[in-house]
């Protein structure tokens, strides 16, 4: 009950929220919470940076979510494959970078990258080559450091997934003469299907929040703006300063793009002839 | 899977699980949630007083002080018993906000940053505390930028605790080598960095940052320029103004390959600046007297010093922002008299004179500083400084907005990185600052 | 396992034992390899928190450092009450673990064993609250956590993070249960075991790899957590969790990063040991389980 009550209540008060004049001098008091209808989607939807700030979060979060996915499963078969101690060792190391706290993570990682005081561009000779200053490598930077810290999530996940399959199964199958592709296409596959598509819809729904990594690696979102993803946007403009409506206003959409994102999944998925 | 037996059992298991969600749709209220922190309008003269301080990295110093001030408080008044807790800097957002929300969480006394004032004033949870400041005997000797930065609206909402203020530092070593001499105006200052870098192209010229608001400020207030005007709810923009734009121009002119090249600069912010000038990077930068340390700590110590940041005229000093933390009283104390009283205490004359020397916290008070400045001569160029006039932020509670949603480094940035030029750029930021003053009023 | 089936895949049956050697040194040695880049960023946190303060950032990085010090770790423990909010945060893990891994094993038994209209419009419920911003959450929750009277208390910290993490608990968990055959089931009822038997004697053990899986998620999203534990711990630093020990020292205008990496690092490692206890759980897999 409570716990129910816990996830989907505030989402209720946030609908609620975004339909009125909400900020921190109303949550104490001070002043009523005003109707304000569709004002702060009104004000959101015509805002142009808006617009600019969704597509590149929805392009670098799809970047994001395949990007981890890969590493992630490759990584999950590769433990597989290996004996105890190079397992424990990649093990251990991913652990450890899921474990980070995330402003520790991409504090480091913009230390490692820094032009002046970072070993990598020596390692790489790139001499004061600047990796925030350009859209593209600021975003390939954080990449970088939102797989680093999210695969071990999905490699853990999808290695316990393949070591759940009962053995038995396994060798059944060998023992029927199927082929090695068959094996993965019509035993593993179908097992592993319902951990995978949890492990992609949590990418999504993280990958589509990035927050820290943007906020600490880019200093709040690039040079002039320019790596600014929606939830970093939704704070500058929004929650820093109690303007609680206009961010919960942007998180009813942001809500609203994952469920649809969401939704089409698992349809494709059963069109697929995939049961759920 | 057919139904069998076994589902029987499940459901018992399901129910909870569809209780749940229906959880959600049960609570159901006609308007979101407000709480209700109208002052109390208690004014008890025993019981429990509740400070909240900043905690700062070597704490202990600043709790040795802070006791000795709350035993004697709690000795001249029988039947008080005061509490303090040290939150770190970085939750202080939630937490006051937490505060205004739950009066019984909610102290009475506590330390904030001076650009929060006006958030803080408008959301309701400062106390009004004209009258006790007024009466106050120390207070006339309160510096007029402190005294600016707890008044929103002609009111007083607190008492100026410290101030942080920056100044210039420059290589010693390096300025010797090439045989420089101190800027003494701003142009000069442009033209010793460009020396500077000629000389040593390693070296930035002088350090300056895209998104070091701080830093650039002087720039635009030494050319006569204001980021905005107004008093009270009504403030309009000037950062572009003619006058504004000539600092703006100033400022980011600094940023090239004959200084600091762009790529490198337009991202950093005043950390980083200074982090390059400790290590050996730069031949100036701008800095604060709460630096200090970190530059002692960095590879260029003992080969450096610190002077006021030059003004345009040859002999004047930049007007510089004037930071710090005041102490305030909630609105929802219900020992106004008791708590007024401790907060004059802990901000006194000899509070502050003993801050510094535990922790290098600038006193508020000109006088008091006059005389800590002869026994650290480091927080003279400082001081001096202080004494030139500095300068506050717009006192309106749109001023987080601004700050937050990054308007003045994105107009630095788009000029820095040729996006837009001064003209566009900074009538773009006067536009976005026009919205939140116009919204948050 | 996996790897032996692929390996038997691969043709004739004298061949594979040559060719599998290469293979899983080439393997090995990869997966080295990979441990070592991952590893590379842990290193240099741990190295900055021995550098002496202004070595951390200085223009020539170098991969070790000539006067290890322990300054920062010293500013790290010496911090008020740090063993307290070190306890605390390990309350707040170790009782968001135990809760969600058990009302999730129950929860996704009932939703895989048992078919119902909504189940998955149910599961993307759960999964709503993860959509939005968790800013906009907290002063919906803050509300809630005031009327329960939770404020100040570690139940503000436990509850939230329970429901934040059963979701994905549950759905994962779903996977496993549905890999056991049911054939098992059958075999367990016929064998004449009764159902909390078969729930806790032979289902639990068999998804224990998953529940493993989703207690490290529970446990790094509780750990790790700042902003619970600083919204709703407002007046009573007695209940303080870890977080808030590394806060201190991301200070505006003149941050600590000696400090930010310590603290990181002491952090770092109760997950790295708790993993290092329940590993062998994930990696024994199940065959043994099974022939029980």
């Amino acid at each position: 009950m409570v716990l129910g009550g816990l996830l989907l209540y505030p989402i209720y008060q946030l609908g609620l929220i975004s339909f009125f004049h909400y900020t921190q001098a109303q949550v104490s008091g001070g002043q009523p919470a005003t109707f304000e209808g569709f004002g702060n989607y009104r004000e959101i939807f015509s805002d142009a940076q808006f617009w600019q700030v969704l597509l590149a979060t929805v392009v670098f979060a799809a970047a994001c979510v395949v990007s981890t996915l890969s590493v992630g499963c490759a990584l999950a078969v590769l433990l597989t494959r290996v004996r105890a101690l190079p397992r424990l060792a990649l093990m251990l190391a991913a652990l450890g970078a899921w474990a980070t706290p995330a402003v520790t993570g991409s504090t480091v990682w913009l230390l490692l990258f820094d032009p002046d005081f970072g070993p990598v561009n020596r390692m790489l000779g790139l001499g004061d080559h600047s990796w925030t200053y350009g859209r593209l490598s600021a975003f390939l930077l954080v990449l970088l450091e939102v797989v680093w810290c999210s695969f071990p999530f999905v490699m853990v996940t999808v290695y316990a997934g393949i070591r759940a399959v009962p053995a038995e199964v396994l060798e059944a199958a060998e023992l029927d003469g199927a082929s090695q592709l068959r094996v993965w296409r019509s035993v593993l596959a179908p097992m592993l299907r319902p951990i995978l598509v949890v492990v992609t819809i949590q990418s999504v729904i993280w990958d589509f929040k990035v927050f820290t990594q943007i906020y600490v690696m880019t200093n709040g979102g690039g040079i002039a703006g320019q790596n600014l993803t929606l939830n970093v946007y939704a704070y500058q403009q929004a929650f820093a300063s109690s303007q609680y409506s206009l961010g919960s206003a942007i998180g009813i959409v942001m809500l609203l793009i994952l469920l649809a994102v969401t939704l089409v999944y698992l349809r494709l998925l059963r069109r697929q002839g995939e049961e759920l | 899977m057919k139904p069998s037996v076994r589902s029987v059992r499940s459901v018992r298991l399901v129910a909870p699980v569809a209780a749940l969600a229906l959880a959600g749709f049960t609570a159901t209220a006609c308007a979101p949630e407000t709480s209700d922190n109208s002052s109390s309008g208690k004014d008890e003269q025993t019981g429990t007083l509740r400070v909240w301080l900043f905690q700062e990295v070597g704490n202990t110093p600043k709790e040795k002080v802070v006791t000795s001030v709350v035993d004697a408080f709690e000795k001249a008044h029988k039947g008080v018993d005061v509490k303090v807790e040290y939150i770190p800097v970085e939750t202080r957002a939630q937490r006051i906000k937490a505060a205004f929300n739950d009066p019984k969480s909610a102290p009475d006394v506590i330390e904030y940053g001076n650009t929060d004032t006006a958030g803080y004033v408008a959301d309701g949870g400062l106390l009004d505390v004209s009258k006790e400041f007024a009466a106050w005997d120390e207070a006339t000797d309160t510096d007029p930028t402190a005294r600016q930065s707890v008044t929103v609206d002609g009111k007083v909402y607190g008492a100026p605790f410290f101030v942080g203020v920056r100044a210039l530092y420059y290589r010693t070593d390096v300025f010797k080598e090439l045989g420089l001499d101190v800027p003494k105006t701003m142009a000069e200052l442009t033209t010793t960095a460009h020396e500077i870098r000629a000389a040593e192209p390693d070296l930035y010229g002088l350090v300056v940052g895209g998104a070091f608001t701080y830093g650039a400020m002087p720039f635009i207030w030494a050319n006569g320029g204001e980021l905005a005007t107004g008093r009270g709810g009504s403030y309009a923009s000037a950062i572009d103004s003619t006058a504004a734009q000539k600092g703006i121009k100033a400022y980011t002119s600094l940023f090239g390959d004959d200084n600091c090249p762009a790529a490198k600069c337009a991202g950093m912010g005043g950390n980083d600046t200074i982090t390059a000038f400790a290590a050996g990077k730069a031949g100036m930068a701008i800095g604060g007297d709460f630096n200090h340390a970190a530059v002692q700590a960095g590879k260029v110590k003992d080969d450096y010093a610190v002077v006021p940041l030059p003004g345009v005229e040859a002999g004047s000093v930049a007007p510089a922002f004037a930071g710090g933390n005041n102490l305030g009283v909630l609105n929802s104390t219900s020992h106004r008299t008791l708590a007024v009283d401790l907060m004059e205490q802990l901000a006194s004359k000899q509070t502050q004179t003993r801050l510094f020397d535990a922790m290098g916290f600038l006193p508020t008070f000109a006088d008091v500083r006059e005389t800590v400045a002869k026994k650290q001569p480091y927080v003279a160029p400082f001081v001096k400084t202080l004494a030139a006039g500095t300068k506050f932020v717009p006192a309106s509670p749109a001023w987080s907005r601004i700050d937050s949603s990054l308007v003045l480094p994105t107009m630095f940035q788009e000029i820095v990185s040729g996006k837009k030029d001064v003209a566009a750029a900074s009538a773009e930021a006067a536009k976005k600052m026009d919205d939140a003053f116009g919204s948050a009023g | 396992m996996y790897g032996n089936v692929v390996q038997a895949g691969r043709g004739v049956r004298g061949v594979r034992r040559f060719v599998r050697r290469p293979w899983r040194l080439a393997a090995e040695v990869s997966a080295l390899l990979i441990a070592a880049v991952v590893a590379f960023p842990l290193y240099w946190m741990v190295l900055s928190a021995f550098k002496p303060a202004g070595e951390i950032e200085s223009t020539e990085p170098r991969p070790w450092t000539s006067a290890p010090s322990l300054d920062s770790f010293r500013r790290v423990f010496g911090q008020q009450e740090f063993g307290r909010y070190f306890l605390n945060s390990l309350v707040v893990a170790c009782s968001v673990v135990i809760v969600s891994a058990l009302i999730a094993f129950l929860a996704a038994t009932a939703v895989t064993r048992f078919r119902f209209r909504f189940r998955t419009t149910l599961l993307i419920m759960f999964l709503m609250a993860q959509m939005v911003p968790v800013e906009a959450l907290t002063i919906p929750l803050f509300f809630l956590m005031r009327d329960f009277g939770q404020l100040n208390t570690l139940g503000a910290l436990i509850l939230p993070h329970i429901a934040f993490s059963l979701p994905f608990a549950i759905w994962m968990l779903r996977g496993f249960v549905k890999a056991v055959p049911e054939a098992l089931e059958e075999a367990a009822y016929i064998d004449g075991a009764s159902r909390s038997r078969f729930l806790w004697q032979i289902l639990f053990p068999l998804v224990f790899p998953g529940l493993v899986a989703t207690s490290v998620f529970s446990f790094i999203s509780a750990w790790n957590d700042f902003l619970f534990a600083k919204s709703f711990i407002i007046s009573d630093t007695s209940q303080s969790t870890l977080p808030m020990a590394l806060l201190v020292f991301y200070k505006p205008d003149d941050p600590d990063w000696g400090g930010v990496m310590a603290a990181s690092t002491v952090m770092t490692i109760p997950v790295l040991v708790f993993f290092v206890l329940v590993q062998r759980r994930l990696v024994s897999g199940l065959g043994g389980a099974v022939k029980d």
